[in-house]
């Protein structure tokens, strides 16, 4: 008889790389890892001889190469910045069913560097690859390819069928800005850090130039490196370590479609389903969450998200960041880092998702370095929830406070 | 067809022939179930909505409507020189979707842009053997 794994597994520490965002010196992709990896390892006390698991978006038999280490379970699912709410998902298998104890998540990425030094992001789109597959034929010959340009048609359709405005998609953007000024790591934490930090306005979002209408600039994530880890045990180890453990209540996820054109509903995304399997292994719901982690892509991608999780009714998904409700010192925190908006998107964010959770739960998200007076919530139940692909993958996990 | 720059669809023998060759001709020609007899697009040797392996090709009418859309003000390649220009999510007449760059439209001002307007198929040609969709508002 199988076991419900709800539980079974904690998040036990979780860590970035030295340098995140926009680095001065390019970064590749491995250091990033093995820096954030590094990192959590110095936090938690766990040593890597001890990870007996590996999980990468495509990459964990050459992250346990690099360590010299040699894993009993690997998974290189790599379906956008979802991917690693699924490991998390994965890993929590895996340890219910006794295979392993100790599991690794690790993502490095170099959006920025990469840009910098080759002319082009991590992201999909462009020439080269299958020219047979449904999107190579029957969407990109029509010029697109970056996710802003898929993601605008959803956009559109939410503001027809719901009659959503820029005005509500503002409030998004607005309330994240918010949190990234409590974050020093943030790209937006502060005018001195960069120009175009600092507090945000309706007018500074609504002169923002179009960059796939109705996205705004200003509804649209940054694009930066990223290195990040998380530690994944079982119970008993969780609670010998020198760290607080954040536990794995829940977790759930599914897929909806993969090229835009069979996306069906353009106001829904998977994260229904995906929510619904995570608050069912957990016994809890969305009115049990007590802050959220959202991806936000976009504004469009955070707002539909909102309504999928059930933290709103369907059409109002903006509305949870009205009145300063998401907002620091606000009754339902929400992306309490910055955001892709405002404080890293590397390409795949799920990982940042995933640290601030745990940052969050362990009540560690005030620093100095990744959070200053103010960021802290008192949160002890949060739904963290990332989409990949074109509003296609999601997974979703519902984690607790020891 | 000598200019045309932009990225040339590259017809899959297994599951596309048909709807290129069709294309040639000026015919939107579209997979449908022979036992559900539902049209699907992309097309596929497998009907998505009731697993048959059974697929017949029609000619369909051409027309649809506007599903949903957006002004890319950011393109890359050939498409870089139109910006802005409108692309569209379509519904078939016949049923399921399709994806255009829109014509007969003025990207300048999208709030004149109706979800659900009608807009028929025609045809570009690309090079000799590919010639590409487009819908125009009517």
């Amino acid at each position: 008889m199988p076991s419900n794994p709800s539980m079974a597994a904690a998040i036990v520490g979780a860590a970035e790389s030295n340098e995140i965002g926009y680095p001065e010196t390019p970064r590749t992709m491995m250091q990033l890892h093995i820096e954030a990896i590094n990192n959590v390892c110095l936090q938690t006390g766990i040593k890597p001889s001890q990870i007996e698991a590996v999980f990468a978006t495509g990459n964990a038999p050459q992250i346990a190469e690099y360590l010299g280490i040699h894993p009993k379970y690997f998974d290189t699912t790599s379906v956008g910045g979802c991917s690693f709410e699924m490991h998390v998902h994965h890993a929590l298998a895996a340890i219910n069913a006794g295979i392993v104890d100790i599991a690794l998540v690790t993502h490095g990425e170099n959006g920025y560097s990469a840009r910098a030094t080759q002319g082009r992001g991590t992201g999909r789109g462009g020439p080269g690859g299958d020219p047979w597959t449904p999107d190579a034929q029957f969407t990109t010959p029509y010029g697109i390819g970056g996710a802003p340009s898929n993601y605008s048609h959803a956009m559109t359709r939410h503001m027809h069928q719901y009659g959503s405005t820029h005005a509500d998609f503002a409030q998004i953007a607005i309330a994240t800005r918010q949190w990234a000024m409590l974050n020093p790591r943030a790209i937006m934490f502060s005018k001195e850090t960069n120009p175009n930090g600092g507090a945000l306005t309706v007018d500074d979002y609504n002169s923002s130039r179009w960059i796939s209408w109705p996205l705004h600039l200003l509804d649209v994530c940054l694009v930066t490196d990223h290195g990040g880890a998380v530690l994944v045990t079982n119970a008993e180890i969780a609670r010998s370590l020198k760290t607080k453990p954040v536990w794995i209540a829940g977790a759930g996820e599914n897929t909806s479609h993969s090229s835009m054109l069979e996306m069906g509903d353009f106001t829904a995304t998977s994260a229904k389903a995906s929510s619904e399997a995570a608050y069912k292994m957990a016994g809890m719901g969305p009115s049990d969450m007590e802050m959220a982690m959202i991806y936000d892509s976009f504004t469009i991608t955070a707002a539909i998200t909102a309504e999928m999780l059930g933290l709103t009714a369907r059409g109002e998904g903006p509305s949870l960041w009205a009145d300063g409700n998401a907002s620091p010192g606000g009754k339902f925190p929400v992306n309490t880092n910055g955001g892709g908006l405002s404080f890293n998107h590397s390409g795949m964010y799920g990982m940042q998702l995933l640290i601030e959770s745990y940052r969050q739960l362990s009540g560690t998200a005030e620093d100095g370095i990744n959070g200053i007076a103010g960021k802290q919530t008192n949160a002890k139940s949060l739904v963290v929830n990332g989409t990949g692909g074109s509003l296609s993958n999601t997974g979703t996990l519902v984690l607790v406070a020891d | 067809m000598a200019d045309y720059n932009k990225p040339i669809p590259q017809p899959d023998p297994t599951h596309t022939q048909q709807f290129w060759d069709g294309a040639k001709e000026g015919k939107l020609m579209l997979p449908r179930c022979t036992v559900c007899n539902r049209v699907h697009f992309y097309p596929r040797i497998m009907c998505p909505h009731c697993h048959s392996m059974s697929i017949e090709w029609i000619e369909a009418s051409g027309e649809g409507y506007i599903h949903t859309f957006a002004v890319q003000h950011r393109a890359f390649g050939g498409w870089a020189d139109e910006v802005p220009f409108v692309t569209a999510f379509i519904d078939l007449k016949e049923g399921d979707r399709m994806f255009t760059v829109l014509r007969g439209v003025d990207p300048s001002k999208p709030e004149e842009i109706k979800i659900g307007a009608k807009v028929k198929i025609e045809f570009e040609q690309a090079t000799d053997d590919v010639h590409v969709p487009y819908w125009r508002v009517v």
